[in-house]
C-alpha cells in the first residue's frame, strides 16, 4: 500500500461493520529525521481493540498525505498542527494554514533539522550553541555552523539540515546584522 | 488593502445604504486569503460584520482569539485564532531527558497538572514495560481524582461567572483551595506538581496530606450537594445553558470529542472504562450520561462525576496498600527504542500521548493530544445561531484549558 491509499484504508477501517474503528485517537506527525510519518491511532468503540496506522516514507522535500476530515472533521485542527510543526500537507484539508504559528512563520519548529539555540544536549562538544549561529541568513551563502567535530554520522543522519535552514531564515536582515563571530 | 469605495448599510438607519472606503473591512486579515475556508470566512455577506473577542477578553480562559461573524446579534460563522499561549512544549521536550517532559508538561494542563505530567511518565514506562509498584499506583489515582474534583469545582464556577453569576465561583475556589492545599502539602507545588515520577511518585502519603483529605471527605459530599442548589434550580442560568451549545452523539464522535462535552450527548465513553490503565479496573465508579448534549447537560455531568470521583477516592483509601512507591530503576534512564501510545481520562476528556524513543535519554518524539484543542474545536459547529452574549456561555461549558490547547 502506498500513502495515497490512506484515504480508502481509513474509511475501510472506520465503515466496516467487522472493524468499526470510529474513533480517532490521535493523529500525529513525526519527522524521522530522513523521512516523515504520519501516524494515526484508532479505537474501536465497543471493544478494547486499537491499531496504529503509520503513513512512512514521506519525502522531505513535499511531504503529502490524503487528509481523513471526510471521516472525522475533527482532524481537520489535527492536521493543521501537523503541517504547522512539521510541513506535511494533507491533501483535502480546506483549512490547512498554520495553527500556532504566525502566518508569515516559515520554518517548521518540530522538524529534526530545527534545532533550538541552546540545544547542547544534542550536539555534544560544541557547548551551548547561540541563535546566530541557528540561523544563518540565506543570502550570504555562508554554511550554519552546525554539528561540525561532532564525529561522523552525525549529518548523514540529518541529511537537510543546511538545505532547510537557509530557505527557513525567519529574519534575513536582523541576522545578518548579528553575523557569527 | 484596495482603496476602491464600497457600499454598506447605514450605522444610523440601516434602509440607507452609504459609500465606505473598502479599506476597514479588507485590514483583516493583513495578509491573502491561505485556504478557501479562509477566504470564505473573511468575505462578509451584506449586513455581516467582524467582531473580535480576545485575545485579552476574561472571558476566554486565557488567550484565546476568536473572531465572530456576525449578523446583528446573531453569530453567523467564527474562527478561532490559537497560539498565544504556544511554548513548543513537544519540541521542548525533544531536547530534555524523559524525567524533564515531566515538569515539562505540568503546565500544559494547568487547572489539573497531574494529568499531563503522567503522559512522559506513562509512556515511558510502557516503553520500558515497568511495572509500577501496587502503592505507587494507587497513590497516582488518589491524586488524579482528588485533581479532577478540583478541576470539576473551578468549572461550575467559571461556567456561573461568565453568565453574570458571582457566587458559585467563590464556593468553587474554596473547594479547589482546600484540595490544592492538601496536594501542597503531599508534592510541595499548589498548581503544577510535578510529582509523578518513572516508576513511580515523588514521596509516600504524609501525616499533613492524610488529615486534610480526611478532614475534607468527611464533609465533601454534603458540600458537593449543598452547592448544586445555587446554579441546579436558577432560572436565569437555565435559560441560559438549557438548549444552548446543542451537539448530537454522531457529531461529537466525529468531532473526536470526549470527556465530559462527549458523555453529555450521550455516548458513555470514558477511557477509564474503555481502555483501562493503572488500578481503575479494581475499582468500582459509574460513568455518568446525560443525553442532551448542551451546556446544561455539560453542567449537571461534572456535579455527577464529582460525586463518583468521591466514590473512587473512598475506595483508594480502603484498599491502599502497603510498599514501595518506586520501582526499581537505572539513575540513567535509556529507554529502550520503540513506540507507545498511552491514554488517561483527564478532568476534560481523553489526555493521550505518543512518545517515541531511539534508545537514548531523551525522548525522540512526545506528541500530547490534549482534550482540550479538540473539544475546543466544537465552537465552530456550537455556535453559528447563537447570540453574542452566548458565545462565552458556550465556551465555558466546554471548559477549554489554552495551556493545554496551545501547547
Amino acid at each position: 500500500m502506498t500513502v495515497a491509499d490512506v484515504a480508502a484504508l481509513m474509511t475501510t477501517l472506520h465503515d466496516d461493520p467487522d472493524l468499526r474503528f470510529l474513533i480517532l485517537s490521535d493523529l500525529a506527525g513525526v519527522d524521522t529525521g530522513t523521512t516523515m510519518q504520519v501516524v494515526y491511532h484508532l479505537w474501536s468503540d465497543t471493544t478494547p481493540d486499537w491499531l496504529r496506522v503509520i503513513a512512512e516514507g514521506l519525502p522531505r522535500e513535499d511531504p503529502r498525505i490524503p487528509s481523513v476530515t471526510f471521516l472525522w472533521n475533527g482532524a481537520e485542527w489535527a492536521e493543521r498542527e501537523a503541517y504547522d510543526m512539521f510541513g506535511i500537507i494533507f491533501e483535502g484539508n480546506r483549512d490547512l494554514r498554520r495553527i500556532y504559528m504566525p502566518p508569515d512563520y516559515q520554518s517548521f519548529p518540530l522538524r529534526k533539522d530545527f534545532l533550538l539555540a541552546d540545544d547542547a544536549a544534542r550536539s555534544p562538544g560544541q557547548g551551548v550553541r547561540h541563535m546566530e549561529q541557528t540561523f544563518m541568513p540565506a543570502e550570504s551563502g555562508a554554511q550554519p555552523a552546525l554539528r561540525q567535530g561532532t564525529g561522523a554520522g552525525t549529518t548523514d543522519a540529518l541529511p537537510m539540515t543546511t538545505d532547510a535552514l537557509a530557505a527557513s531564515t525567519p529574519d534575513t536582515a536582523d541576522a545578518s546584522q548579528r553575523a557569527p563571530t | 488593502m484596495s482603496a476602491e469605495p464600497t457600499t454598506i448599510r447605514s450605522l444610523d438607519d440601516p434602509t440607507i445604504m452609504v459609500e465606505t472606503p473598502a479599506t476597514i473591512y479588507d485590514a483583516i486579515p493583513p495578509y491573502p486569503a491561505r485556504t478557501e475556508r479562509e477566504a470564505e470566512f473573511y468575505a462578509l455577506r451584506d449586513g455581516e460584520m467582524l467582531i473580535n473577542l480576545g485575545p485579552q477578553h476574561p472571558s476566554t480562559h486565557g488567550v484565546l482569539r476568536v473572531v465572530l461573524r456576525i449578523d446583528g446579534e446573531r453569530v453567523v460563522d467564527l474562527d478561532p485564532v490559537l497560539g498565544y499561549l504556544h511554548r513548543g512544549v513537544e519540541k521542548i521536550c525533544e531536547n530534555g531527558d524523559w524525567h524533564h517532559a515531566i515538569s515539562n508538561c505540568d503546565p500544559l494542563e494547568y487547572i489539573a497538572s497531574m494529568f499531563s505530567e503522567a503522559m512522559p511518565v506513562l509512556a515511558a514506562e510502557k516503553l520500558l514495560d515497568l511495572e509500577v509498584p501496587r502503592r505507587a499506583d494507587y497513590i497516582r489515582v488518589l491524586c488524579w481524582e482528588l485533581n479532577r474534583i478540583a478541576s470539576h469545582a473551578l468549572f461550575v464556577g467559571w461556567l456561573a461567572l461568565d453568565l453574570g453569576g458571582l457566587t458559585p465561583i467563590l464556593y468553587g475556589f474554596a473547594e479547589r483551595d482546600e484540595i490544592v492545599e492538601m496536594l501542597a502539602a503531599l508534592t510541595g507545588q499548589r498548581l503544577l506538581f510535578n510529582y509523578l515520577r518513572i516508576g513511580g511518585v515523588n514521596g509516600d502519603l504524609n501525616h499533613d496530606f492524610m488529615s486534610r483529605l480526611g478532614e475534607w471527605m468527611s464533609r465533601a459530599l454534603v458540600r458537593i450537594e449543598e452547592q448544586q442548589k445555587l446554579l441546579n434550580q436558577n432560572e436565569i442560568f437555565i435559560r441560559r445553558t438549557k438548549g444552548l451549545g446543542v451537539v448530537s452523539a454522531d457529531i461529537a464522535r466525529r468531532t473526536l470529542l470526549s470527556g465530559p462535552v462527549l458523555r453529555a450527548t450521550g455516548v458513555p465513553f470514558d477511557v477509564r472504562r474503555a481502555h483501562p490503565y493503572s488500578v481503575y479496573p479494581e475499582l468500582e465508579f459509574d460513568i455518568p450520561v446525560r443525553s442532551e448534549g448542551d451546556s446544561y447537560a455539560r453542567y449537571l455531568l461534572h456535579y455527577d462525576e464529582i460525586k463518583q470521583s468521591i466514590g473512587i477516592i473512598d475506595q483508594v483509601l480502603a484498599k491502599m496498600p502497603d510498599g514501595p512507591i518506586m520501582a526499581k530503576i537505572p539513575r540513567l534512564l535509556r529507554i529502550p527504542p520503540g513506540r507507545a501510545y498511552v491514554a488517561i481520562e483527564s478532568p476534560r476528556g481523553q489526555y493521550s500521548c505518543y512518545g517515541v524513543s531511539d534508545g537514548s535519554d531523551q525522548p525522540f518524539r512526545l506528541r500530547i493530544h490534549d482534550p482540550s484543542f479538540f473539544n475546543l474545536q466544537a465552537v465552530g459547529m456550537m455556535m453559528p445561531g447563537n447570540l453574542v452574549a452566548d458565545t462565552m456561555a458556550i465556551m465555558a461549558s466546554l471548559d477549554p484549558i489554552m495551556g493545554g490547547v496551545d501547547k
